[in-house]
């Protein structure tokens, strides 16, 4: 089956401040794994907008979004009955592995983890967020973070994390969040001997590895090659990533 | 839609533009790739490329930067590795090479020569250390020496894909025909700076990416160019820039183009080579036009 499909938004509503969930059906039966991304077109804009899965229940995918440019603009205008026109699934996910883990989600980062939480058989998910009304609806957090102490523990994900390290012990951490948080999430897995599977971002163009618009630098094998986080990702190992 | 490119002939005039589509198949997920002209390939250089480092990236009103520096696998992992599958899926190819030397350019051209490829199109926007940091593209001379000695190494069908950086793009054009070039491609990217600034904390953050803008927003620019083109060479000219639909298409071919390439729009609608086949096709048998050089003559009644 081809990568292109139709979907009609089945729910859109606020999530937390500013964020947006929405859920929408393909038109033709698909799949999408934890950290998969579908990647949609958003009226006029040149590139399409790409968003990890929030959740799928074999029908739906839900996606989290925080408003903040053109594109989530756009998309937060449409209603229950809007037609989207998306790619995907896209990339690979996380790998799901029968180990202790520790499960991370910064700011929207939330949203890859929170569906991967549901196939995790157990697994601690930590939410980080700026304040309270950040924390999206519909999400049961083991432990909440936030900046202003408005919820949970007060401060943000850097300062807890050797903390939740040692209090957990995870034998793997998944986290997706801003760059500066993934970074020392990879640091701190490796200094405490466990994996990390971390979620990146990057400005992509075409989803799908040919542009090479969205690479990285990782280190495999002792060679360090540039990778897509569209296609080889988004997915990558803490202790691979070389970080700009 | 038999399309005669005197030298190469495409089965439809619409053909994907290098750096957008890959190297083969890639866009076998969102359509038939086979069902397009021609697959133009990304950039592919003597030695492999990591590209650049910085933001690649950056969308703006209609249209991108970019700034990829032309990343790839190099010419020996191109034949060993990307040249089978096109092979094999029976997709008309045009190889896009790149060199930073004139030495490069001929030892390409004498490589795809050596493996039978029978199209190469000559990507001659790429910074030129032998003439001073000017581009080959942007000198006809430069250009000229460039094609002329390609042409020598490649008996095959020989494009020069042109940048719509200079003066006079008709100038060059004619140097490119003067050189042995079967068709001149037109235009690559427009020299463009994205930026964008955010004022946090009393400070200034700048995100910027210096690099090629493509796109709807280039579209006046190509199809200008084209035309100029169009007027100054009996060779084919494969037109593009901001291509999205069948009568950007038709505009194209009504200042002269003989074929068209699709590039940004492939990431926006990564099935819109196939689709604007289609459309075309349907709009040749919706209106009585048999032969698409019909529908050319139609369109160019009226000179521009």
């Amino acid at each position: 089956m081809k990568k292109i499909h139709k979907g009609i938004v089945k729910t859109i509503k606020e999530a937390a401040k500013n964020t947006v969930y929405m859920s929408f059906e393909p038109e033709n039966p698909m799949e999408i794994k934890p950290g998969q991304f579908i990647s949609i077109l958003c009226g006029g804009l040149t590139l399409r907008r790409p968003f990890s899965a929030a959740d799928f229940d074999g029908k739906e995918i839900a996606i989290l979004f925080r408003r903040k440019g053109k594109g989530t603009n756009y998309l937060s205008g449409l209603k229950p009955g809007s037609e989207i026109d998306f790619i995907g699934a896209l990339g690979n996910g996380f790998d799901v592995v029968d180990k202790k883990s520790l499960i991370i989600g910064a700011g929207i980062g939330i949203a890859p983890v929170s569906y991967l939480k549901k196939k995790l058989d157990s697994g601690i998910l930590v939410g980080a967020f700026m304040s309270k009304d950040e924390a999206p609806q519909g999400i049961s957090f083991d432990e909440i973070i936030t900046n202003d102490g408005s919820a949970g523990k007060k401060g943000s994900i850097l300062d807890h994390l050797e903390n939740l390290i040692d209090n957990y012990k995870p034998e793997i951490i998944y986290a997706c969040g801003p760059a500066v948080v993934l970074r020392a999430v990879g640091e701190a897995a490796q200094r405490h001997g466990a994996d990390s599977q971390l979620a990146m971002e990057k400005v992509m163009a075409c989803g799908i590895g040919v542009c090479k618009g969205c690479v990285i630098k990782v280190k495999r094998g002792g060679e360090i090659n540039n990778m897509t986080v569209c296609s080889d990702g988004p997915v990558f190992r803490g202790s691979e990533v070389l970080w700009e | 839609m038999i399309t005669d490119l005197r030298g190469l002939t495409l089965k439809t005039p619409i053909i994907s533009a290098s750096g957008t589509y890959g190297y083969n198949n890639e866009f076998d997920v969102f359509c038939d790739v086979k069902n397009i002209g021609a697959v133009v390939t990304k950039a592919v250089t003597l030695a492999p490329r990591a590209g650049n480092d910085w933001q690649r990236i950056f969308e703006v009103p209609g249209g991108l930067i970019n700034s990829i520096g032309l990343e790839n696998v190099g010419i020996e992992k191109f034949l060993e590795e990307k040249l089978p599958v096109l092979k094999s899926e029976n997709i008309e190819f045009i190889v896009n090479i790149a060199g930073s030397t004139l030495d490069e350019y001929l030892q390409l051209a004498r490589i795809c020569d050596k493996n039978s490829i029978k199209a190469i199109e000559l990507n001659l926007s790429c910074p030129n250390v032998k003439s001073g940091c000017l581009e080959f593209g942007t000198d006809e001379d430069a250009l000229y020496e460039v094609v002329s000695g390609v042409r020598q190494e490649f008996s095959g069908y020989l494009a020069a894909k042109l940048t719509p950086n200079v003066t006079s793009i008709e100038k060059i054009a004619a140097a490119a025909e003067k050189a042995g070039a079967n068709a001149v491609s037109a235009i690559n990217t427009v020299k463009a700076l994205g930026l964008k600034l955010q004022y946090v904390n009393g400070e200034f953050k700048k995100e910027f990416v210096h690099g090629g803008l493509s796109g709807r927003t280039v579209k006046p620019v190509a199809l200008s160019c084209v035309n100029r083109i169009s007027k100054a060479v009996s060779i084919p000219v494969i037109g593009m820039g901001g291509i999205y639909c069948l009568d950007d298409v038709l505009e194209f071919f009504s200042v002269g183009a003989e074929a068209v390439q699709v590039g940004t729009a492939n990431f926006t609608h990564p099935d819109i080579c196939e689709k604007l086949a289609n459309d075309l096709e349907e709009f040749m048998q919706k209106n009585g036009f048999t032969q698409l050089d019909e529908l050319k003559c139609k369109l160019r009644e009226e000179v521009i």
